[in-house]
């Protein structure tokens, strides 16, 4: 299949994405069952049915089945795998930590109801495969990245500084496929995901009061912005930042910081800000009739379609307060 | 040299024809892939994408067009048998045929692009159908140009 299919098809696809009515709509359902309702006349009221309206895996289905559609007529695979990357390094991290657990005298540690089943590798064998400690066929350089893990438990039994390893690999990964694919708005989107979950780090510690000479280690490297110019962030008052970064396109998203004076107000902003950058920087594509980049935008407008579902019936479901909602909705597609 | 002639005419008449048909299949095959996509998701915009589809087309036939008019300045066609050409008259035969084989061509390949792109705007616009096709329909005026060209060139040679 050519690009000019795929991006026509993808343009058809695009009619069928739920608005911002729509979810102002759910948001303004008085309880779960209209909700439901509501969500029973889009797509995702088929898999709503076949998992007994059980909203959480309805979504996650929807989400799948647009990969696996997409699949079928997308020339290079490996745009799908960039989008689907992140859902085994997740997976990996589950499996890894329910072992940790598991060593540590909890039988009951492991937590297969958090495996993803968006990842590229099929759940069932990374399972397998990370409990007998055989990685021999797994990609991304997992081969090699797991065993450094088990190395780095079993020195320090720090949970954290593992997942940050793993994130280590997943980036380096995710930019070795983007660089072999050889489509720059794909490697240019990759390095802006690798600088925003930079970004996300520092707003993360400057929090924590985190000491910016021992910060490094929670930094990435392979985003437009080097990694130690990230950590020094946290050596400037957080106002200055936006003005430090300002050479930066994502220094722009920084506003959205300087707005907010409490961190944890800016946090919550911010990730929003960056997930629509990420969205926004792909956004160019949209005027070529044939841009490979096409379908990893319409993979991000899905899956920000689908974060905004599980935002608007946890918020309806959970009867919190209908603003705060709104507020953590996504503006994109 | 008068066989020159003759095949200097002839040749130029195939490439009007085969360069601007190549063009169009080019140019509709793009604006099909394009219709095609658009199609898997809604096929009630087959009547539009048609439309669209067909528009790079039309440099084939303005080739088919200047082959048909070089056969009948040969007097090729109508069996009254060929007129006589020095290789003069022959290369300027040829050299009429080359806008309309360039120029529809290329232009074809270009407007099967605009086509395409028009069909992915009605994919989520189909009230703007008109304007979709006005783009692509820029792209032909060159064409027209270039076949336009083309005939006056060919009107102004004397043969026989």
């Amino acid at each position: 299949m050519s690009y000019v299919y795929t991006v026509a098809r993808l343009r058809g696809m695009e009619n069928n994405l739920l608005d911002a009515g729509f979810f102002s709509r759910l948001m303004d359902s008085p309880g779960i069952e209209e909700a439901l309702r509501a969500l029973g006349e889009t797509s995702y009221s088929q898999w709503l049915s076949q998992s007994n309206n059980n909203f959480d895996k309805a979504i996650d289905a929807e989400m799948l089945a647009t990969c696996e559609e997409l699949a079928q007529f997308v020339p290079d695979r490996e745009l799908l795998t960039i989008f689907r990357m992140p859902y085994d390094f997740h997976n990996v991290k589950v499996l890894l930590k329910g072992l940790f657990k598991v060593r540590g005298g909890d039988s009951e540690g492991r937590r297969y109801d958090l495996l993803s089943k968006l990842g590229t590798i099929n759940t069932d064998e990374l399972t397998e495969a990370v409990e007998t400690e055989e990685y021999g066929f797994l990609p991304y350089g997992l081969t090699d990245l797991i065993p450094q893990c088990w190395t780095l438990w079993d020195q320090t039994k720090n949970a954290q500084a593992v997942e940050l390893i793993i994130d280590h690999g997943m980036f380096k990964a995710m930019l070795k496929v983007a660089e072999d694919l050889n489509i720059p708005d794909v490697i240019n989107w990759v390095k802006f995901k690798i600088d925003a979950e930079n970004l996300r780090s520092a707003i993360r510690l400057a929090r924590m009061k985190y000491d910016a000479n021992k910060a490094l280690t929670f930094f990435h490297d392979g985003g437009n912005i080097r990694a130690d110019d990230m950590a020094k962030l946290l050596n400037e008052p957080q106002e200055t930042w936006s003005r430090i970064l300002s050479h930066t396109d994502i220094g722009k998203v920084l506003s959205a910081l300087n707005e907010a004076g409490d961190l944890k107000i800016a946090l919550s902003e911010v990730t929003k800000s960056l997930d629509e950058y990420l969205v926004k920087v792909l956004e160019s594509a949209k005027y070529s009739m044939d841009a490979p980049a096409n379908v990893l935008l319409y993979l991000l407008t899905k899956e920000a379609e689908t974060r905004n579902m599980r935002v608007a019936l946890v918020c309806v479901a959970g009867g919190l307060d209908r603003e705060f909602g709104r507020r953590l909705l996504s503006h994109v597609g | 040299m008068e066989l020159l002639g003759l095949s200097l005419a002839l040749f130029g008449a195939a490439l009007a024809a085969a360069l601007s048909g190549i063009g169009s299949a080019m140019g509709i095959g793009i604006a099909g892939g394009s219709a095609a996509g658009v199609m898997t998701e809604d096929p009630n915009k087959f009547g539009s994408c048609l439309i669209l589809q067909a528009l790079p087309g039309t440099q084939g036939i303005y080739g088919l067009l200047i082959a048909f008019f070089v056969l009948n300045k040969l007097g090729l066609l109508g069996g009254a048998g060929a007129v006589a050409l020095n290789w003069n008259q022959g290369l300027q035969i040829f050299a009429s045929c080359l806008p309309i084989a360039i120029v529809g061509w290329i232009s074809a390949i270009w407007q099967g692009r605009t086509s395409a792109a028009s069909i992915q705007m009605i994919s989520k616009k189909p009230e703007a159908m008109g304007k979709a096709i006005i783009l692509p329909a820029m792209v032909e005026t060159y064409a027209v140009l270039a076949l336009l060209t083309s005939i006056l060139m060919l009107m102004g040679v004397q043969v026989g």
